[in-house]
């Protein structure tokens, strides 16, 4: 079937105010932390250039701030610096080299901030202290006020300047904007407080400057949130008549939408794959019913199909597709031109961009080493170039099928080489394939999918069920090897050889069924222990998660993850226990476990008797390979190189498996 | 006879003007990897200040070593380690380029490479696993060591320190419990360490300083290093080198490196003894572990336990300190409070360092300084009196906390004519309290030494490691600003007037014959976010000061929504006090906010020894008839507890009565919004400056007066423009 007739919407073209939209796939704006000095980076550059380029209708840039009193995080942009005009002009070139218009947004985050970097206090509409910065802000007088509006003009200003199409006032996550709109937040009882028409003011002021300061010919957004998730804060049906407001200016020339308050409910902003695709829709529908302005929809589109239907049903005239464009700058081109099950699906994993963010780090992606990256390549025909390998068509032999593997295969083939990977399991996936296993995280599984299809794409040979030795190597004579056979799981010197203490592995795996009650021990903090309790719970194990953490999950907050985790633990009266360390596991009456804990804290010595104990614990690298290879051919490094990739030089998440598959395949 | 802390001192054959360490610590000062401007004015600073030797931050030896984002890296270092050198040159002090690599305790999450280390180990703290080094990255890492000292003496330096410390791959492998290899470097935990530092001697010779930072004691008895298997090691590495730091860390207590003021000042005296008895005189021995009283680092010189100290946290709350020893004036230096609050850097947000009673220190480059190149002498200050039969106030400050007292500590050094009133008793502001909110001071009398104004408090119990549940003085040091600001305001004829309220009325009189004023009011209790008609409710401040407010019965639940040191500190007080207390948060750990001092995990150790119930991640919903609701903030489950009266430790409002009245008066700190010590001072100080009409290399307007030069333009903004 031709594209034309798989989407009926998503490539008609959109006239937005002044511009014209060739889709309606909007790359909107997110945090990238690729700002340095307060300035755009030729890295944004080239990172907004490969979504042009690979197809996007419109992009919106990350927000740029309209005042020195306003810097909640290291790596924000200084739009109210007259310096950053000069980066503005590269990002827009680079856009416009692509025909795609790209927008600006602006931006105060009020009192989501913090004054460490500014050291000036932070300001809000009310000394309502923000939840997750928790410093109490300054009620900002009148003449601050004006002074606000007057950044958001100088911004305008500056962004016309450095060549945008226009653009968009983020009032809806994380803003100043946000702040007086939300009774939570906005105790004020003069004209800027009280009723919505006082607590829109701000709003209604900003898009009359910014609109005087661009004058007709650019576009201008709002972006408004639909709801905020917290007691007493902004509601749907405000945000419908703030919508209202807005349109009725008649200035504005189309309406962003958003949900959640970045410093309390992100995980609702940047759901992880535990929220439903198109959660967020409910809020671009009711604004759409209300206003003839274009309205954006967004909330975890990966998937063309998923947004051409949203497009369908009215719920609205755009879909922002962000993290899907992260992991494939080619989602657009490839849906237009009937190649949508080449998209390198986004898993909304959140690890390597959402997680990145609250970290001060770089974005990236667990799955496209090359996000982030844009600017180091050199220019190409392709979106995403890759530098010339050193020697074409040499035999790449890979040992071991899970991410590490599947991306040093295809990255090789992609760069031509005559690449064979050999899996010992009878499918490719590694550890990646029990992960998802667990219902809630089944959505990881893209990644192998994305990555056997790739390697099999660029011709790579992929042999199951094939487990190699020194001679199998050997035997295939090749030119280079990447060994990426992964890791095993090893038991915890307090385990004493228990039957029943076990790794998360062999329960995820099938080799081991815990029943009845359940520890489950965790050492990791992300997503093994809390994904195996879970599926245990919903077998009807009564399960105790156990850490010597002070606190169970501390990665999954990065992830967004936590909350969810939370929710679901309680709903299956899961226990979550923490600062405890195991001492000794003895065999109990009936084949049980006996399990000695120590309360460190305290130094308190507690026990439980339970039917199994399930261990998330380090790994140790299987590296057997690697010292056959080593011991067997002294010389063998003189015939061919070996490169290890992933678990097998030291057991990691999947980010470090892709990045050092992806690398090994390009030093060949 | 023992040397003074003051005294020259000869290390391969040069000289250090004092016995003062500055030794290497985390700034975020960094250009990307490289030295700032930054870096030197912040150096140069202490070198000014009479600093005998200074050791710069940390630099990777090799590129695969990224542990934080501005972690110097050796191969960008050399421009800085000139400008350095040549900036500290003129004052003598010595300058050392501090190297290692963090091994294991690094991050892949800069480099995107895997971590280094001797066996697959991870980290406690980042749970990240290494790989096991083979022969190449070890003969790597030597050779990095080896090129980045003689780099360093290339570029100006007096010599190197190899770093063993907290943070160090030579840590690792010196330890049972990161070493297990079974080659030569497992045989012999100490082999990379020696290899290191002959590689080292070699590249910079017999005439430039060598020193090493060692962690002596890894508070890990079961297979760390001990402070008895770090004697041996000394008798084999001190004829290798010049100079041996001696600190104590390990991987499970990464933050005992530089502790707050729950562990006694001067931890490190007896394993510092021991370790320059182990020496044997090859190599000179500093001390390190809290020491930021020069009487205490007089006293470890005059017990021969050590031949130098190492001064960082007393050298950045105050650059000056050797200066005024050597002057006979140790009363004007200002002192550390071991608060942790602004200079412990170790933080994804990359916080540059400072200080909250000296927030110039990290920010050299842009804030000027607030103290007279050349002050009055103080009798000239004396003899300038004012008031009854003088001449009137130039300016009235209103507030003896931080704010007021600092505003009008600046002021009088610029010579002119303040007084300050303050409308309670004592000076000090909200510190007193803070100061007060300490389970020592759990006594009616050493509560009333704490709150009540004396010169001086009573020192600080030394109370580290009592049994479970002792109580640990770890906040009175708090007061110590206070007392300062107060004697400094005093020194300079600041005139100071206690239990008086400064009327709207005064305001205008003073301002009417063309005095000036400053607002610096603090602020005043908010009441909770809940229903709580049915119980006792009492700030925090109140429960501390008059703890008969108290129902004399019953469970007592301590609200903090902040999740900071208050709440934490106010539960620890009334549990000590004997009170079945609650401690309810929303977050997952108590006292949230304390993670960038290095307490937070201590303090919930504390917390539950002290019998303590952590009500976590729930919010007060009601309280009433002796029972408070409490809710999930996530699951949004309510439970019932016990409550007799809440203590509320919430955020609090400005003190703004007087500022409703004049709102064009500059206001500084808690008036503006209740925030903590550091901008307060950092508010006071500006408001001072602007008054005195103080020119500095970036003047920044007092905040509450209209805005700063934000529009600035582009050549403008450049300069000024932070990194």
């Amino acid at each position: 079937m031709s594209p034309a007739r798989t989407y009926r919407y998503l490539f008609t073209p959109l006239r937005v105010g002044p511009l014209t939209l060739a889709n309606r796939i909007v790359f909107c704006a997110h945090l990238t932390n690729y700002a340095e000095d307060g300035a755009p980076t030729a890295r944004h550059a080239a990172y907004y250039a490969a979504r042009a380029a690979g197809g996007a209708g419109l992009i919106i840039t990350e927000e740029h701030s309209t005042h020195p009193t306003d810097h909640p995080y290291e790596k924000l942009i200084r739009g109210y610096d007259p310096a950053v005009v000069a980066g503005y002009r590269r990002i827009t070139e680079a856009v416009h080299a692509h025909g795609v218009p790209v927008l600006a947004q602006l931006n105060h985050n009020g009192g989501q901030a913090s004054s460490m970097y500014t050291r000036l206090p932070v300001w809000a509409p009310s000394p309502v202290p923000d939840p997750l910065f928790r410093e109490v802000p300054k009620a900002v007088e009148e003449h601050e006020i004006a002074e606000v509006v007057e950044g958001y003009a100088r911004t305008a200003r500056h962004c016309a300047l450095g060549g945008f199409d226009g653009v968009e006032l983020q009032c809806s996550h994380s803003s100043i904007v946000r702040g007086f709109l939300s009774p939570a937040a906005n105790r004020r009882t003069d004209r800027w407080g009280g009723p919505l028409e006082n607590r829109a003011r701000l709003l209604l002021e900003l898009v009359r400057a910014v609109r005087e300061a661009i004058g007709p010919d650019l576009a201008l957004g709002v972006r408004l949130c639909g709801d905020e998730l917290i007691e007493g804060g902004t509601v749907l049906e405000e945000a419908v008549r703030t919508a209202r407001m807005v349109e009725a200016t008649g200035a504005v020339d189309y309406i962003n939408t958003s949900i959640g308050s970045a410093t309390s409910t992100l995980h609702m902003i940047e759901a992880s794959m535990q929220v439903p695709p198109g959660y967020a829709m409910y809020v671009p529908s009711a604004i759409r019913e209300a206003v003839r302005l274009p309205v954006v929809g967004v909330g975890r589109f990966k998937d063309p199909l998923q947004a051409d239907r949203a497009l369908a049903a009215g719920q609205a005239d755009l879909i922002g597709v962000v993290r899907g464009q992260i992991a494939d700058p080619e989602f657009a081109a490839k849906a237009r031109t009937g190649r949508a099950a080449e998209i390198r699906t986004c898993l909304s994993c959140n690890q390597e961009c959402v997680g990145r963010m609250g970290l001060n780090r770089w974005l990236g992606c667990i799955e496209n080493p090359e996000a982030g990256r844009e600017a180091e390549q050199a220019a190409g025909r392709a979106p995403v170039p890759l530098p010339a390998p050193r020697r074409r068509g040499r035999r790449v032999l890979v040992v071991g099928g899970g991410p590490g593997g599947l991306q040093a295969a295809a990255s090789a083939a992609r760069r031509g080489h005559e690449v064979v990977l050999l899996e010992r399991e009878h499918r490719t996936g590694g550890q990646i394939v029990p992960a998802a296993s667990v219902p809630s995280r089944a959505e990881l599984l893209d990644l192998v999918r994305n990555l056997a299809a790739e390697a099999a794409r660029y011709g790579a040979e992929l042999r199951t069920g094939v487990a190699a030795d020194a001679g199998t190597v050997l035997a295939e004579r090749p030119d280079a090897v990447v060994l990426a056979t992964g890791a095993l799981p090893q038991a915890p010197w307090w385990a004493g050889g228990h039957p029943r203490v076990v790794d998360v592995r062999d329960v995820l795996g099938g080799a081991a069924e815990p029943r009845g009650r359940v520890v489950v021990f965790d050492e990791l903090g992300f997503h093994q222990a809390v994904s195996v309790a879970e599926l245990l719970a919903d077998r009807g194990c009564a399960v105790e998660v156990v850490t010597p953490a002070m606190s169970v999950g501390q990665d999954l907050g990065v992830t967004l993850d936590l909350e969810a985790a939370a929710v679901k633990a309680h709903a299956a009266g899961t226990v979550w226990s923490t600062d405890r360390i195991c001492t000794g596991a003895e065999r109990a009456e009936g084949g049980g476990v006996l399990l000695r804990l120590q309360h460190h804290p305290t130094g308190a010595e507690e026990s439980r008797s339970v039917d199994w104990v399930v261990c998330a614990v380090h790994q140790r690298p299987d590296d057997a390979l690697w010292s056959e290879l080593r011991r067997a051919g002294g010389d063998s490094k003189a015939r061919f190189d070996v490169h290890r990739v992933g678990d097998c030089l030291a057991p990691r998440r999947a980010h470090s498996a892709v990045i050092e598959g992806h690398r090994a395949a390009v030093a060949l | 006879m023992p040397p003074l802390l003051t005294d020259p001192v000869a290390l391969a054959g040069r000289t250090a003007p004092s016995r003062a360490v500055f030794g290497a610590h985390e700034t975020n000062l960094g250009r990307g990897r490289a030295l700032s401007d930054r870096h030197t004015a912040y150096y140069r600073r202490r070198a000014e200040g009479g600093a005998g030797v200074i050791v710069t931050e940390t630099a990777s030896v090799t590129p695969d070593d990224h542990p934080y984002e501005y972690a110097p890296l050796a191969s960008a270092c050399a421009p800085g380690w000139r400008r350095i050198a040549a900036a500290c040159r003129p004052h003598g002090a010595l300058v050392l380029a501090g190297l290692g690599h963090a091994g294991a305790q690094g991050s892949g999450a800069h480099s995107q490479h895997v971590l280094w280390a001797p066996s697959p180990v991870a980290d406690v703290v980042s749970r990240e696993m290494p790989a096991a080094m083979e022969k190449e990255q070890i003969d790597e890492v030597v050779a990095g060591f080896a090129a980045a000292a003689a780099a360093a003496c290339e570029a100006g330096a007096d010599g190197v320190e190899v770093d063993a410390g907290g943070y160090s791959l030579l840590r690792q492998f010196q330890s049972g419990l990161s070493n297990l290899r079974e080659d030569a470097y497992g045989a012999d935990r100490l082999l990379l360490t020696r290899r290191v530092l002959d590689a080292v001697r070699a590249a910079i010779g017999g005439d430039r300083v060598l020193a090493l930072r060692m962690s002596c004691d890894e508070l890990a008895p079961w297979a760390g290093t001990t402070p008895e298997q770090a004697a041996g090691q000394v008798r084999l590495l001190a004829p290798r080198a010049d100079l041996l730091t001696v600190v104590r860390a390990g991987p499970m207590a990464p933050r005992a490196l530089r502790p707050d003021a729950h562990t006694p000042p001067g931890f490190n005296l007896e394993l510092c003894a021991a370790m320059r008895r182990a020496a044997r005189g090859r190599a000179l021995v500093s001390l390190q572990g809290s020491v930021v009283d020069p009487a205490q680092a007089q006293a470890a010189l005059d017990a021969g336990a050590a031949d130098l100290v190492e001064m960082v946290r007393a050298q950045i709350a105050d650059a000056r300190l050797v200066a005024l020893v050597r002057a006979g004036e140790p009363e004007r230096i200002r002192p550390c409070l071991l608060c942790n609050q602004a200079c412990q850097v170790r933080d994804d947000r990359n916080p540059p360092v400072s200080c909250v009673g000296d927030p110039r220190s990290g920010h050299e480059l842009e804030d000027p300084d607030p103290e007279p190149a050349a002050p009055p002498p103080p009798a000239a200050v004396r003899a300038m009196p004012f008031g009854a039969g003088g001449p009137p106030e130039e300016v009235l400050v209103v507030g003896g906390g931080p704010a007021g007292l600092e505003c009008a500590r600046v002021l009088a050094g610029r010579g002119l004519r303040v007084r300050l009133v303050e409308r309670t008793r004592r000076l000090g502001g909200m510190l007193r309290t803070a100061a007060a909110l300490d389970p020592a001071a759990a006594s009616a009398e050493a509560l009333r030494a704490a709150v009540s104004s004396p010169r001086r408090p009573p020192p600080a119990p030394a109370v580290s490691s009592g049994p479970p549940g002792a109580p640990v003085a770890g906040r009175m040091r708090l007061g110590l600003l206070a007392d300062w600001l107060e004697s400094e305001c005093v020194r300079l004829g600041v005139r100071l007037e206690t239990g008086t309220e400064a009327t709207a009325a005064d305001l205008d009189a003073v301002l009417d014959r063309g005095g000036r004023v400053v607002l610096a009011t603090g602020s005043r209790a908010a009441p909770p976010d809940a229903d709580t008609g049915g119980v006792p409710v009492l700030d925090v401040a109140g429960a501390v000061a008059r703890p008969g407010l108290l129902p004399a019965d019953g469970a007592l639940l301590v609200h903090d929504p902040v999740g900071g040191p208050v709440g934490v500190a106010a539960a620890e007080l009334l549990a000590a006090r004997g009170r079945e207390v609650r401690l309810a948060c929303p977050d997952t750990v108590a006292g949230r906010l304390l993670a960038p001092t290095g307490d937070l995990a201590d303090a919930n150790g504390r917390l539950q020894r002290a019998g303590v119930v952590r009500e976590l991640r729930c919010r007060l919903e009601s309280a009433g008839g002796g029972r408070a609701v409490l809710r999930d903030v996530w699951t949004a489950a309510r439970r019932e507890v016990e409550c007799a009266a809440v203590v509320d430790c919430g955020p609090r409002l400005p003190e703004d009565a007087l500022h409703l009245h004049r709102p064009d008066l500059p206001r500084c700190g808690d008036a503006v919004a209740p925030r903590t010590a550091l901008e307060a001072v950092l508010e006071g100080r500006r408001t001072a400056l602007a008054l005195a009409g103080a020119a500095g290399p970036a003047p920044v307007p007092p905040t509450g007066a209209p805005a700063p030069a934000v529009m600035a333009e582009p050549a403008e903004a450049a300069e000024g423009a932070p990194r």
